[in-house]
């Protein structure tokens, strides 16, 4: 616990320093923050264009959709704003550049994480809170304790599995050496995941639940606001597999990790 | 001599390809996942209407139209923003400079072999699956020469955006900004993400207008629906495609032209 | 404790996929099998005493930085003993990271976007440093070097020279026993390169810091380097002080000679053709003596002569007399010449066992 502490107070430094350095970038950080809502924004277009034709999809009504997009943006934030480096992971490996990792006496996950904060992140945070909204208000959901509460868990939940779906394939690039379709594939899959999963075939339903759990990730903790009566048993589970697969995605990566011997002689 | 620099370096970039074999294999298996993906998703979709066609597009044609726009995207999309812009923050882009080819040629030849590869490992499976699941759906004949020349100009036009928009990077010191939004602009105004056939007619208007829906929209029409048209339309399309193709490449030209001083000016 | 870093009989190896050449064998290695094992360190044996500053010298790919990485505990040996501090690195590498510093190369470990001072205070808090050290150290560190104009600076901003000044600061911050410098000299200039071996000659002075050093550049092992460990192709072949080898330095010269009026218009048939003349000629006269002969960039017969056995004015004036020579020129022995002198005396003494 004390190591806990220890580390906390570390990274509270490493990311005060980060952002200000970062702000002293004004330019860059403002056209970032631009292009990530204008992202959000495409999509949010997408979506509106899409049931311009259709009325509903697999009888998902357009705000439903909408509060599964808007809670699959504000989970994504823990990644996008804190895991970010896992993208510059595979180029510190080809590079040979990853060594330095290995030469200090603290976690070298953490270390890894924790030299890039990325603060672009937290537009997205406001468009999908603004979508959740927004959604809750036109479908007329009761603004209970207990659904303020579930929603709360239910994005860390959804938090854990972005962040490990994506640490597995950052750590990919310790085995393979050019392992950047790896990342854009699964962020690929990701972005599946603001879809309801019974539109999938049930050999795929079985992959997406247990093998790339994207179903976890806004599919089955929406279910209980927006569909409290018909909440699949495994729901339940979600924070707590949340917590095993993040586990899991950690220790593959440090295997990776410690497989790797650096490319440069 | 400069067509002897082109090969070399296209050979070259085909073997930096090569060098990575699983990530070869990876890059397939991901492709045909995710066409699942999107076959189940749009199955729903249309399974919540009744008529077969929305919009003129009936089941099979949006399938086979995101399915190849999104094969089309592995084989075009270079990140050559991405590129650019970390050449431009390393101070790498002073090497290229020195390059004895210019360097849009130096970029796009040394692209090539890659986007050539893509196209064999992702593009052409593709194409046989839907090509067996949608029951011969695509039309082969005419329409295919069309479709590859039409590719080719939308890679050209796809470059000359990219290299365009990362010059930008010059003067921004911001790249991922930058090719976050280009990246959006280019796949949503191309219709890559939703087809231009469900757009609402103003918004079809203003994309039909712009150069972005000659780089995924008119190639893929020749695939979805090459057999109706005749073979002026056909041409003229492609007519299209290659005035954009020269008039994006002279714009490139010119800002790079009139942006390289700032190379010099700060040794990059 | 006796010693800081002990190796008895480290082996390395790792498993590579044969390559293919051309556009043809990239294909072939899609689907290839075909491996092989490379042994990077061969029987490697080394004691080290605290306080004592190794020069770890070898080629480019001779396994100086694959040892290296075993003893931080960044690779695992494939056979041997390795302990680091009393301890086994690889099986404890957080542990052992507390007690060692390290300086890879070019490699910044910094925070590339923080100013100096911030990195320095992170590193103080990582390694549980006390306000008191960590105040001596500053204090130390500004009596020795310019540091403090650097504190506001943020590492990527900084020139190489200063970087690697920065780094190895770092790497000498929390006081560790041992720290390890892979080239820190690389590409510096002249200036930067002594302030640079001052600084770490004084650090381990006062702190009675064990330094293991690797470079190419010579001037750093005479500037710092009691001792001299030398590898090549994974095989350890000398580990001795640096007076045993300073006697190779004093005793060889090379002697450049031009035979031709324009020899670096020549063929390189023809320029081995001149070379092979020249060893001829002084092959006749000193058959019992010992010579190295080769090729310069621009084409000179370059002749190492040990003046121990005979003198170099006596072979100059030899080849004079039996062939036409335009230009002469003396230099000191350099140091490619003394480490391939010395491979040359280890594939000596093999053959002789």
């Amino acid at each position: 616990m004390k190591r806990l502490g220890f580390y906390i107070s570390i990274y509270r430094k490493i990311i005060i320093q980060d952002i200000k350095s970062k702000m002293s970038y004004r330019s860059d950080f403002i056209i970032s923050m631009i292009g990530m809502i204008i992202t959000d924004i495409s999509e949010l277009l997408a979506f509106y264009i899409m049931f311009l034709n259709f009325p509903s999809v697999c009888g998902w009504t357009y705000h439903e959709m909408l509060f599964l997009y808007g809670f699959s943006l504000v989970a994504l934030t823990p990644l996008q704003c804190l895991f970010d480096n896992n993208w510059n992971l595979r180029h510190y490996v080809y590079e040979g550049d990853f060594i330095k990792y290995c030469f200090r006496p603290i976690n070298i996950f953490f270390y890894f994480i924790s030299e890039d904060f990325d603060t672009k992140g937290l537009g997205q945070f406001f468009v999908g809170m603004g979508t959740i909204v927004y959604a809750w208000y036109k479908l007329s959901l009761p603004v209970t304790f207990f659904n303020i509460a579930a929603l709360i868990v239910a994005l860390i939940a959804a938090s854990l599995f972005m962040v490990s779906i994506m640490n597995i394939a950052a750590a990919s690039c310790f085995f393979l050496t050019n392992s950047g379709y790896i990342m854009v594939t699964m962020n690929k899959f990701r972005d599946y995941a603001k879809y309801p999963v019974t539109i999938f075939p049930i050999f795929f339903r079985i992959i997406f639940t247990f093998i790339i759990p994207i179903a976890f990730i806004a599919y089955f903790p929406s279910l209980v606001i927006l569909r409290p009566q018909e909440i699949p048993f495994l729901t339940w589970f979600s924070p707590v597999y949340g917590i095993i697969f993040f586990f899991i995605s950690y220790k593959i990566w440090m295997w990776g990790a410690g497989k790797y011997s650096g490319t440069g002689s | 001599m400069r067509i002897k620099a082109c090969v070399a370096l296209t050979k070259a970039s085909i073997m930096d390809f090569l060098q990575f074999r699983l990530s070869a294999f990876v890059m397939l298996l991901g492709n045909i996942i995710y066409l699942i993906v999107i076959y189940n998703l749009w199955r729903a979709i249309y399974a919540s209407v009744d008529n077969a066609t929305i919009n003129g597009m009936s089941f099979n044609d949006t399938m086979i139209y995101l399915v190849l726009a999104s094969a089309q995207f592995t084989f075009m999309e270079a990140y050559l923003v991405w590129m650019m812009g970390r050449a431009i923050q390393s101070g790498k882009i002073v090497l290229d400079l020195l390059k004895p080819v210019p360097y849009a040629q130096y970029l796009l030849f040394g692209l090539e072999g890659g986007n050539l590869c893509a196209f064999v490992v992702t593009f052409i499976p593709t194409f046989i699956i839907v090509e067996i699941i949608t029951k011969g759906a695509i039309h082969i004949g005419v329409n295919i020469l069309f479709y590859l020349a039409a590719a080719l100009l939308g890679m050209i036009i796809n470059f000359a955006i990219d290299f365009f928009v990362g010059t930008i990077c010059l003067y921004t010191q911001s790249t991922w900004g930058i090719n976050i939004m280009k990246e959006v602009v280019v796949l949503f105004l191309s219709g890559a993400t939703v087809p231009l056939a469900f757009f609402p007619e103003t918004l079809k208007k203003i994309a039909l207008f712009l150069p972005f829906h000659a780089i995924y929209n008119t190639p893929l029409t020749f695939l979805t629906k090459g057999h109706e048209m005749g073979l002026g339309e056909s041409f003229l399309l492609i007519g299209e495609q290659a005035l954009w193709a020269v008039v994006l490449l002279i714009i490139g030209k010119i800002f790079w032209k009139l942006s390289e001083r700032i190379i010099t000016v700060n040794g990059g | 404790m006796e010693y800081v870093i002990e190796l008895k009989n480290v082996d390395k190896e790792f498993k590579v996929l044969n390559r293919h050449e051309g556009l043809k064998g990239s294909f072939q290695d899609l689907f290839s099998r075909d491996y092989k094992i490379i042994k990077a360190v061969n029987d490697v044996s080394m004691n080290i005493k605290p306080g004592e500053i190794v020069g770890y010298l070898g080629p480019n790919g001779a396994g100086k930085s694959t040892t290296i990485k075993m003893m931080t505990g960044v690779l695992q040996p494939t056979r041997g003993e390795i302990l680091v501090n009393g301890r086994i690195p690889y099986k404890n590498r957080t542990a052992n990271a507390q007690n060692i510093g390290v300086v890879f190369g070019q490699r910044s470990q910094l925070w590339w976007s923080l100013p100096l001072v911030e990195s320095f205070k992170l590193l103080k808090d990582i390694y549980g440093i006390s306000d008191k050290d960590y105040k001596d150290m500053l204090a130390l560190y500004e009596s020795l070097v310019d540091i403090k104009e650097l504190y506001s600076k943020p590492v990527r901003q900084m020139s190489l020279g200063q970087r690697t000044l920065s780094d190895i600061l770092a790497a000498f911050l929390h006081n560790p026993p041992i720290v390890f410098l892979d080239e820190p000299t690389i590409g510096l200039d002249v200036s930067m390169k002594a302030k640079i071996r001052n600084l770490v000659k004084a650090l381990n002075k006062e702190k009675n810091t064990t330094v293991i050093l690797t470079t190419h550049d010579m001037g750093d092992v005479d500037a710092l380097c009691e001792r001299i460990v030398i590898i090549d192709k994974g095989t350890m072949l000398y580990d001795n002080d640096i007076e045993h080898l300073r006697s190779f330095f004093g005793a060889y010269r090379t002697l450049l000679i031009k035979t031709q009026k324009h020899p670096e218009e020549l063929s390189d048939d023809e320029k081995n053709a001149e070379l092979s003349k020249v060893e001829k000629i002084v092959k006749e006269d000193f058959a019992d003596k010992d010579f190295t002969f080769s090729l310069s960039d621009e084409g000179w017969c370059s002749i190492l002569i040990d003046e121990n056995q005979v003198r170099l004015m006596k072979v100059l004036n030899h080849i004079q007399e039996k062939m036409k020579v335009y230009d002469v020129r003396l230099e000191e022995i350099s140091t490619e010449s003394v480490i391939r002198k010395i491979y040359e005396d280890a594939e000596n003494l093999k053959k002789a066992n």
